[in-house]
């Protein structure tokens, strides 16, 4: 049994009321609250054993960096890294995404190429291979997608040519919902020749993700999103690429040996983490993955599948709501909708006199509402600490707005 | 419910004022937020004197942006040329007369953004021809 309630303990945030009301938080998708655990790592480390880390002499440094380099090993058990060089720490996935692309698509990428998107991608897994295209001369290919938000699989084999070295891929859609089958497409990608990099920032911190079982090249997530603090990300890379791969940016801590007009590099994976990490967050996301462990990552996949088909059964049943995005069973904890011609932001601003917090925009995915003739979305996304009750205080409120203009 | 929708905001909304076009506008003004898609195009032609003599808008967003454009517009009948270069954002937040939170001042300034953008191309076609 799921027990929501123990969960919510943990998260100081929740009881906290909001324009009077008890808080009901349907905003985790772009980023999630944090349960004491997390709060108290942190904060261990700058009341405790403060100091920088990898260099200094001396005892607060020593446990410092034992606590960020565990942190990494945690991680990288987590999404079942081989091994714990392959984990980078970033400040983010939009950061990860765009090392990859500056520093693999930089040396890598060469007129006339072509880099495989999908059109349900976030502006974060769009823009840096815009800019990289420009630059080399390269060209970026959508896979379509259905009106219902399921990615056009019999169109792949067409658009997976010779000419396309680099595929990059959401595992999860953070507007749709949709979990896509990765797997396949690493297997048809790599077939071909192409490097795979999948952006798994709306599906790591929901369901079990296994590096090794989807043999992706590369694959990028945020700690914000998964109990983490803000600031830490982190992408995993297949070792040989990384070894291949120039440094992203340059200064104290990538590097072996610095001469007046040349330097080495440091060993992985600190050849890509130059300067002061953001060590206390990544000892922050070291407590998120083990809080979620404890909690189990198929437990917590089920518990939200079940509160999103609820979602989508009482949303859909109101009049005038459409809920955009593919059937409970083919998404995660995503439900974005249009709700009668009352413009998303109306919508959003009215439920949060109700103290419910749902998002109201394009959700950083402009060319995906386009696609689908929208401008903006309400989006409510759901977590571990999400009851089925909190989505009747949501289907309410809706009901209300609806009868207040009529 | 919010206070925010007031009476005046939903009536504005609802039943917007001096919407459509001029025949022969003198300034011609468009804003247009891919953030959030409000759209305001807002025309305005002037008298002799250099004083709005009518002013019309459309456009297409939250209840905000189009309940203050249309406030707007009654707003800025009779004002000359400099009167509407020396709006400022309180003024036009004043005229609406509801607590707009800061999230949502974007989108209340919306027609004071397209007069702004017009009044530049107004002044840019005027010092050129």
């Amino acid at each position: 049994m799921f027990d929501v309630a123990r969960i919510r303990a943990d998260f100081p945030a929740l009881s906290c009321p909001v324009r009077g009301k008890s808080l009901v938080f349907l905003d985790s998708a772009a980023s999630s609250q944090k349960p004491f655990p997390v709060l108290e790592a942190m904060e261990r480390i700058y009341r405790q054993c403060y100091a920088n880390v990898h260099r200094g002499i001396y005892a607060f440094s020593e446990e410092a960096t034992l606590a960020y380099e565990n942190a990494r090993e945690r991680v990288a058990s987590f999404i079942h890294a081989p091994r714990r060089e392959e984990i980078v720490f970033t400040r983010n996935t939009t950061e990860a995404i765009n090392l990859v692309a500056y520093s693999w698509g930089r040396t890598n990428i060469r007129p006339g190429d072509r880099i495989l998107l999908t059109q349900m991608e976030h502006h974060s897994n769009i823009v840096p291979w815009q800019l990289l295209a420009q630059e080399k001369g390269a060209e970026l290919v959508y896979l379509p997608i259905t009106d219902d938000g399921l990615l056009r699989m019999d169109l792949l084999d067409s658009l997976l040519d010779e000419r396309v070295k680099l595929v990059a891929i959401t595992m999860m859609s953070n507007v749709l919902g949709t979990i896509n089958p990765v797997k396949e497409i690493v297997r048809k990608a790599r077939a071909m020749g192409a490097v795979v990099l999948v952006d798994a920032a709306q599906s790591v911190p929901h369901m079990p993700v296994d590096v090794q079982d989807l043999d992706c090249d590369f694959l990028a997530f945020s700690g914000h999103k998964m109990c983490g603090p803000t600031g830490i990300g982190v992408l995993y890379g297949k070792a040989s690429l990384l070894e291949a791969m120039p440094p992203f940016l340059g200064g104290g801590d990538m590097i072996r040996r610095v001469e007046w007009d040349s330097a080495t590099w440091n060993d992985l994976p600190w050849k890509f983490e130059a300067g002061t990490p953001a060590f206390v967050e990544a000892i922050g996301l070291g407590a998120a993955v083990d809080y979620l462990s404890g909690i189990g990552m198929e437990k917590i996949a089920a518990h939200e599948r079940e509160v999103t088909a609820y979602a989508m059964e009482r949303l859909s049943a109101l009049e005038g709501l459409t809920v955009i995005g593919p059937p409970a069973h083919q998404r995660g904890g995503v439900v974005a909708f249009t709700f009668r011609r009352i413009h998303p932001h109306d919508v959003a601003h009215m439920l949060d006199m109700e103290g419910i917090a749902v998002r109201a925009g394009h959700h950083c995915a402009q060319p995906l509402h386009r696609r689908l003739g929208l401008t903006a979305t309400v989006r409510a996304s759901f977590y571990i600490y999400n009851s089925p009750d909190e989505v009747d205080r949501l289907a309410q409120a809706l009901e209300h707005i609806g009868q207040m203009l009529g | 419910m919010n206070t925010v929708y007031t009476e005046t905001i939903l009536d504005h909304y609802a039943h917007p004022r001096n919407w459509g076009r001029l025949a022969a506008p003198d300034i011609v003004a468009d804003t247009d937020d891919p953030s959030c898609g409000d759209q305001v195009h807002l025309e305005l032609s002037l008298d002799a004197e250099g004083r709005v003599a009518q002013v019309a808008f459309e456009g297409e967003g939250c209840m905000i942006s189009m309940a203050s454009a249309s406030l707007f517009t009654e707003r800025v009948m009779g004002k000359r040329l400099e009167e509407l270069e020396a709006l400022t954002e309180e003024e036009v937040l004043n005229w609406l007369d509801a607590p707009i939170p800061p999230t949502r001042r974007r989108c209340a300034l919306s027609p004071l953004t397209a007069l702004r953008a017009g009044l530049a191309a107004y002044r840019r076609a005027f010092a050129g021809g």
